[in-house]
C-alpha cells in the first residue's frame, strides 16, 4: 500500500466523512448514537467559522465508489482546536478512523504524523499538546496511541469526562438565576 | 461578609424597634442577626456578564486558584497576556464569562470579580456542535449562592443559542462536591457509564509524533 494521499477535506468529501463516522460509531458499537446528517457536516465544516478540520486519506479507486479523480476516501481524522487555560492552545482528535481493509500500512501513522505537524509548526495554531478519548475497551487502539507516547489522564491523574444532554441543558439553560 | 462591622452595626441600630414587635430585648438582637446574615445568603446580588480584555487579570488569578485546589500549580504556562492574545482576537480560541458582585459585597481581599466560566465550541462527530466547559470556579467564601449554577446555566444558553446539543466537561475523581454538584445538575460521568478515557500527547511526545516516530 504505498499509494495513498492525505489530503484536507473539502465539501465533496462529506458523503464519505459520514460513511466513515458511521463506521467508526459501529466499531466502537455505538452505531444508533450518530444522528449528524450530511448537511451539518458541510454547515459546520466548511462555512465561515468552521466548527471542525478534517483531512482525508484516499487510494486509487479499483472498482467502486469512486470520487470524481478516481480515489476512494478510506481513513479520515475529525478535529478542532480548544484550549487549556494552564497550558494554551490544544489540539483536539473527535475522529479518528481508517477502514478495516486499509489498517497495517502506515495510513494511520501518517495520519497521526500530518496532525502534530499541524498542532506543532501551524504559526497561528502552536498547540502544546494533542487530546483525544479512547473507549477503555479498545486495547488495540489504546496500545497504538501509548506506543505513540500518549498517556492516559483518566487512570494517571483522574480526570473523568462529563457530558450533558440537550434536554438537560434546556433544564439547565432555563434555570432560576439565584 | 462577616468583617463588615458597620453592617453589624446597622443591625444593632435596630434595637430602639425590639419593644414594638413584643419579644425580649435580650433575645431579638441574635435572632435579629441571624435572620440578617441570612437574608444576606439568601439574596446576595451578583450578576454574570461576558468577559472583557480587562477582565484577563481576575480570570488569571482565579485561574490560579483554581490550579491550587487541583494540586496542579506547578503546572500552569497560560500567563494573563496569553488569555489576553487567546481569548480576544477575531477568532478566539475560548469564550469567558464573568460572575460579579456589587462593591458592598466584595471579597476579603476587596475583589468583585468571584467566579468565572471559560468555554469553546467544539463538534461530535455523533451529535453535531457541542460546547465544552473548560473551567468553572467561584471563590470559596462566595460559593453555595448559586453563582456557580447561575455560570454553568449560562454556557447552557450560550451553547444552545449556538446551535450545541451537548455539553461537556472534565472532573477528577477525588473532587466529591463538584462530582456531587455536578450529578445533581443532570451531568453524567462517561467515563464511568461509557468507559471513555482521556489521553493526551504533549511535549516531547507530540514533537515525536511529528517526525513519524512510533
Amino acid at each position: 500500500m504505498d499509494r495513498f494521499k492525505l489530503r484536507k477535506a473539502e465539501p465533496q468529501d462529506v458523503p464519505d466523512i459520514l460513511r466513515l463516522i458511521k463506521e467508526l460509531a459501529k466499531y466502537e458499537e455505538m452505531e444508533d448514537q450518530v444522528i449528524l446528517t450530511e448537511k451539518d457536516l458541510l454547515e459546520d465544516g466548511f462555512g465561515d467559522h468552521p466548527f471542525y478540520h478534517c483531512v482525508v486519506a484516499e487510494v486509487p479507486s479499483e472498482q467502486q465508489n469512486s470520487n470524481n479523480n478516481g480515489s476512494v476516501v478510506i481513513g479520515f481524522a475529525m478535529y478542532y482546536f480548544t484550549y487549556d487555560p494552564w497550558i494554551g492552545k490544544l489540539l483536539y482528535l473527535e475522529d479518528f478512523f481508517v477502514m478495516k481493509e486499509y489498517r497495517g500500512f502506515g495510513i494511520g501513522s501518517e495520519i497521526l504524523k500530518l496532525l502534530s505537524l499541524v498542532s506543532n509548526t501551524a504559526v497561528k495554531t502552536r498547540c502544546s499538546s494533542m487530546h483525544f478519548i479512547v473507549a477503555e475497551g479498545n486495547q488495540a487502539s489504546i496500545e497504538f496511541y501509548k506506543r505513540r507516547g500518549a498517556a492516559d489522564l483518566s487512570l494517571e491523574e483522574g480526570w473523568r469526562l462529563f457530558k450533558i444532554d440537550k434536554s438537560s441543558l434546556l433544564k439547565m439553560s432555563s434555570g432560576p438565576e439565584e | 461578609m462577616f468583617n463588615r462591622w458597620e453592617d453589624l452595626c446597622n443591625v444593632i441600630s435596630l434595637r430602639p424597634l425590639l419593644p414594638a414587635v413584643g419579644l425580649p430585648t435580650p433575645v431579638l438582637p441574635t435572632w435579629c442577626l441571624i435572620l440578617y446574615f441570612l437574608d444576606i445568603f439568601h439574596n446576595m446580588d451578583f450578576s454574570i456578564r461576558p468577559a472583557t480584555l480587562e477582565d484577563c487579570k481576575d480570570i488569571a488569578r482565579m485561574l490560579l486558584e483554581l490550579a491550587e485546589y487541583e494540586k496542579v500549580l506547578d503546572q500552569i504556562k497560560v500567563t494573563q497576556k496569553d488569555l489576553e492574545q487567546d481569548g480576544f482576537i477575531k477568532n478566539p480560541f475560548f469564550h469567558g464569562i464573568v460572575a460579579e458582585v456589587p462593591e458592598e459585597h466584595r471579597s476579603k481581599e476587596g475583589h468583585t470579580k468571584v467566579g468565572y466560566a471559560l468555554y469553546f465550541y467544539s463538534y461530535s462527530s455523533w451529535k453535531g456542535r457541542a460546547v465544552y466547559m473548560e473551567d468553572l470556579y467561584v471563590m470559596p467564601e462566595f460559593r453555595g449562592k448559586g453563582i456557580g449554577k447561575a455560570l454553568m446555566s449560562k454556557v447552557a444558553q450560550l451553547g444552545l443559542a449556538a446551535g450545541c446539543s451537548l455539553l461537556n466537561f472534565s472532573v477528577l475523581d477525588w473532587n466529591k462536591p463538584s462530582l456531587d454538584f455536578y450529578l445533581s445538575q443532570g451531568c453524567s460521568d462517561i467515563t464511568a457509564d461509557m468507559g471513555y478515557h482521556c489521553m493526551r500527547c504533549e511535549g516531547d511526545e507530540l514533537e515525536k509524533l511529528a517526525q513519524g516516530g512510533t
